[in-house]
């Protein structure tokens, strides 16, 4: 069967349930609340089910099915002792309202996490309570706005984003009642300090910023970037999705920003499920830490009988901050999310550095491979860098203008032809800045034979034929699908025939 | 780390193919002024053995819910989620997958998506359904800001909501972050002694953009005046009902009576509680407002051959596309946590609904009848019908009796004076399909051996 409602077997099947604890003719809702019609859902057994989803899996793409280079989403592997652990009651069957002397381990567990954070980005205070990197940038936008409220600065309305930053900076000012200034990056893809310059004032809350920036390269300008923004008073903000490619080398801290929010689902590896969940911490400095949302993990020697339960010697235990913004999540955030990222973090420890070198090593050598790969097959004129540098770093772009212009072949062609080798593309068409844009992240758990491979079928689809391009891709569950149509003609549920 | 870097030993033939000689060579670019010196202070690295012993130390000495008896819910309930729900999210083709930007190799999540968008619009009654936000807090406060977009223009009451007094704070924390940027006003829907909402303070909402309460309330009861309020504020402003999924299968769908917008913690259908995320927010909505919500939504399309197929569709509403104009900041979401859910719904069908309804309802009536009976406790809202859990009223606080019945090994809920601070004698009690016979006897016979120690000592 191809979709879930078309199964239809006999009533109650799929999951037998113990008997309730009273008879169900013990519950009497009036007419105003009794549901009339259950809702129409399929009745499936469980072994129909089971093969259903085993089918769609099949028909879907990860990184355990093959190489992932998706610029800017860090695809790296995701290791499975990592879902062990998330699964032990001590994380799965906690309630975030028991008591602190219920979650000493939990607790424990946050405040390396915090501290790890802190000590990686330079920053003095981390709440890991933002489920994901937009909802960390609105939540650090959000204490940045409280802090100028209360030092009555409230004429700073306006927050700067160069116009190559990922679309989530500018959506989530917006979402806090900023206005947004847009600058242009410079013909080589980096920030440009005089346009930077020319709207920096009074009026300036903050910049946000991504370095690598989102081109894959390091914006040596950060320093005297970031002392424009704070000579009129504002803020640095650092995008932290680019996170893995400087930890342990250089720090947001280090380059003179004030609040960064990290993707643990990226750089430390909660897997993306598709689309979710993640989660977005933000670190700050010690002049917005009071504004943070609340509650963060603190530690202290234990008290009396709470020695019985510390763990190393330790208690740790709630803190509300005094000018905390609230929450932006009901609970404590991801906690599933942190603790598999602990895990992980745990395995590079103080090595972390060698985790970003690796990642860096790997996209150099690949975006060298690729042009290689191109000349000896004769197609290097078909694609070029987005952007000239000497190194890039944890990612690179490359333009398929070349191919564009003389054959009519678009980045997004060579993204389909991709798919026909086996692979999941890379980002296509971010950047915004840079032409037929193509935006490659092999990650560090990729080997050197993995890449020289995908170099080389990078350079066999360059050869292929406009015709055949456009076609592509042709081994794929579906053939190039119809986004125009979907939207035109709107099917967003399943629709019974007596409708 | 080791076991994570292929490339571990490969660095100087990978980096003489490119010219260098170093490592250093790579981060050339970066100045010497932003440079960290010295090792980070953090512990050498771990081996998988050493990591997983560390994890089952450190959460083993954490209390499950598991290990003692609980009655702690206040939003997210003990459920039981099946096997086969574990053993195939964690397939890697979906666990290890992206956002679904090249629909020819993501048919797979993108069509689970779409089934779980109408496995939630029939449980809820309402045509549309977006593919999750991140908890049923966050799908409150978007529900909100959308009613505001929506009908701002025609309101009277421009830039207000109003919300139910009863809401939780931190939800309400989170909705007043969420509104803040775009002033909008929250005002508050009173309630009766009773726990059952003033529908005279109803009527004073009507006009505004929107007004948002939740069936069952914070206080487990389920409110029959609900089904009046469309008819009271009008086409104009929004009816917002936030909902415990699994009522459903008892309760009615609140399309039905008149909503705009259902959100709701999903949990309960498909995750653990899980420390409280990750989790899921459901978000549905009728088609007046589909243009303007938050969130991805997948559509049923067709591939060059005419065969179909499914993609993300009306991604102009987001901020990849539509940056500072978006409707939403959101873009990672909680796909596989939804796709759980879908997974437990498909398991459950439509009968299997209704009776984990049943099971969570007849434990909580159980409960409120056992409970009712000790002497010096009282039940404020006994004479409405509750879902998972009710008030109790103690005759000394909540917090000397949770601390008592602590040292028993029983969780015995939620102090309800964190919600509202004079309140410090309410204990919000809470009974799910996990709640035995056994489990409801043993609590009423710990309350009543406290309640009368209270007795005598008072």
């Amino acid at each position: 069967m191809s979709h879930l409602f078309e199964h239809n077997g006999a009533v109650g099947q799929g999951y037998s349930q113990p008997a309730p604890v009273l008879p169900a003719s013990s519950i009497a809702l009036p007419e105003t609340l009794a549901r009339k019609n259950l809702p129409r859902w399929p009745r499936l057994s469980e072994p129909e089910m089971v093969r259903h989803y085993t089918w769609m899996s099949k028909r879907n793409f990860g990184i355990d099915t093959g190489f992932y280079p998706l610029g800017s989403c860090t695809m790296k592997h995701n290791p499975r002792v990592n879902e062990v652990i998330a699964q032990i009651p001590g994380i799965a069957d906690i309630h975030p309202h028991q008591p602190e002397h219920h979650i000493q381990g939990l607790l424990a567990i946050f405040h390396e996490m915090q501290y790890m954070l802190e000590v990686c980005s330079g920053m003095d205070q981390v709440t890991l309570q933002p489920v994901a990197g937009a909802q960390g940038e609105f939540t650090a936008v959000r204490c940045v706005q409280e802090y100028f409220r209360l030092r009555g600065e409230t004429q700073r309305t306006k927050v700067i984003v160069p116009d190559s930053a990922h679309g989530t900076n500018p959506a989530s000012a917006a979402m806090c009642g900023f206005e947004i200034v847009e600058i242009p990056s410079r013909e080589d893809g980096r920030i440009d300090l005089d346009a930077l310059r020319a709207v920096a004032d009074e009026t300036t809350a903050v910049m946000m910023i991504t370095n690598p920036n989102t081109l894959g390269l390091f914006e040596a300008d950060i320093v005297e970037a970031s002392a424009i923004v704070h000579d009129v008073g504002g803020q640095m903000y650092y995008d932290g999705a680019n996170f893995n490619a400087i930890l342990g080398i250089t720090s947001p801290g280090l380059m003179g920003f004030d609040a960064v929010h990290f993707n643990l689902h990226k750089t430390f590896s909660q897997p993306h499920g598709g689309g979710g969940p993640g989660s977005g911490p933000i670190g700050v400095k010690s002049h917005l830490a009071e504004f943070l949302p609340g509650p963060l993990v603190k530690k202290r020697p234990p008290v009396g009988d709470e020695s019985q339960m510390a763990i190393d010697d330790m208690w740790y235990g709630w803190y509300q901050p005094t000018h905390s913004i609230g929450k932006v999540q009901q609970w404590h955030g991801n906690a599933g999310a942190v603790i598999r990222c602990w895990a992980y973090y745990r395995r590079y420890g103080r090595g972390l550095r060698t985790m970003s070198e690796h990642a860096v090593l790997n996209a150099n050598y690949l975006r060298h491979a690729i042009h290689k790969a191109a000349k000896e097959a004769g197609v290097d004129t078909l694609v070029k860098d987005g952007a000239e540098a000497k190194v890039a770093k944890h990612e690179f772009t490359l333009s398929l203008q070349p191919a564009k212009e003389k054959y009519g072949i678009s980045a997004m062609d060579i993204a389909k032809g991709l798919l026909d080798k086996g692979y999941m593309a890379p980002t296509v068409y971010f950047p915004l800045v840079v032409p037929e844009c193509m935006m490659v992240e092999p990650t560090e758990t990729e080997s050197k034979d993995t890449l020289d491979t995908f170099a080389i079928h990078f350079a066999e689809v360059l050869q292929v034929d406009a015709e055949t391009l456009h076609a592509a891709p042709i081994t794929t569950p579906v053939r190039r699908v119809d986004e125009v149509y979907a939207a035109r003609n709107l099917c967003l549920r399943h629709e019974y025939d007596d409708e | 780390m080791v076991d994570q870097l292929p490339n571990l030993g490969r660095e100087a033939e990978m980096l003489a193919a490119m010219g260098m000689s170093s490592i250093e060579d790579l981060f050339e670019d970066i100045p010497a002024e932003v440079r960290m010196t010295g090792d980070l202070p953090l512990p050498p690295p771990q081996s998988e053995e050493e990591i997983l012993a560390d994890a089952r130390r450190l959460l083993g000495a954490n209390v499950a819910m598991g290990e003692r008896v609980s009655f702690l819910g206040a939003g997210l309930y003990r459920n039981y989620v099946p096997a086969s729900v574990f053993q195939l999210v964690t397939r890697g083709e979906f666990l290890t997958a992206y956002t679904p930007y090249q629909p020819e190799v993501s048919q797979g999540m993108l069509q689970a998506m779409w089934e779980f968008q109408t496995l939630i619009s029939e449980l809820v009654g309402l045509p549309v359904a977006n593919l999750s936000l991140y908890d049923g807090s966050t799908a409150a406060a978007e529900a909100l800001t959308c009613a505001v977009r929506v009908h701002n223009r025609k309101a009277t009451e421009k830039d207000t909501v109003y919300v139910s007094e009863l809401t939780p704070p931190d939800r309400l924390s989170v909705m007043h972050n969420y509104c803040q940027g775009a002033e909008i006003n929250i005002k508050f829907l009173r309630h009766h002694a009773d726990g059952t909402l003033d529908l005279e303070s109803v009527s004073e909402a009507a006009g505004s953009c929107g007004i948002y309460i939740e069936q069952p309330n914070p206080l487990g009861i389920l409110d029959g005046g609900i089904s009046q309020l469309k008819d009271i504020i009008g086409e104009h402003t929004a009816l917002i009902v936030a909902v415990q999924p699994v009522s459903l299968g008892l309760v009615e769908a609140p399309g039905q009576y008149g909503a705009d917008i259902v959100v709701g913690e999903g949990q309960p259908l498909g995750s653990p509680v899980t420390g409280g995320g990750p989790i899921y927010g459901i978000f549905a909505c009728t088609k007046a407002y589909l243009r303007l919500m938050p969130g991805r939504i997948v559509g049923r399309s067709i591939d060059v051959d005419g065969k179909v197929a499914y993609c993300l569709t009306l991604s102009t509403r987001e901020q990849h596309i539509r940056r500072h104009r978006a409707t939403s900041n959101i873009c990672t979401n909680e796909t596989l946590i939804a796709l759980m859910g879908a997974m437990h719904m498909a398991l459950l069908g439509p009968e299997g609904l209704h009776t984990l309804a049943v099971r969570n309802m007849t434990a909580c009536l159980l409960a409120k009848q056992k409970l009712g009976e000790i002497e010096n406790i009282v039940l404020p809202h006994a004479n409405n019908h509750h879902f998972n859990e009710f008030v109790i009223e103690l005759p000394g606080s909540s917090e000397e009796c949770l601390a008592h019945l602590d040292t028993l090994g029983i969780i015995g809920g939620f102090d309800l004076s964190a919600w509202y601070p004079e309140r410090k004698n309410w204990l919000l009690v809470t009974f799910t399909d996990q709640t035995s016979e056994k489990q409801i006897e043993l609590f009423a016979a710990h309350l009543a051996v406290w309640a009368s120690s209270r007795l005598v000592t008072a």
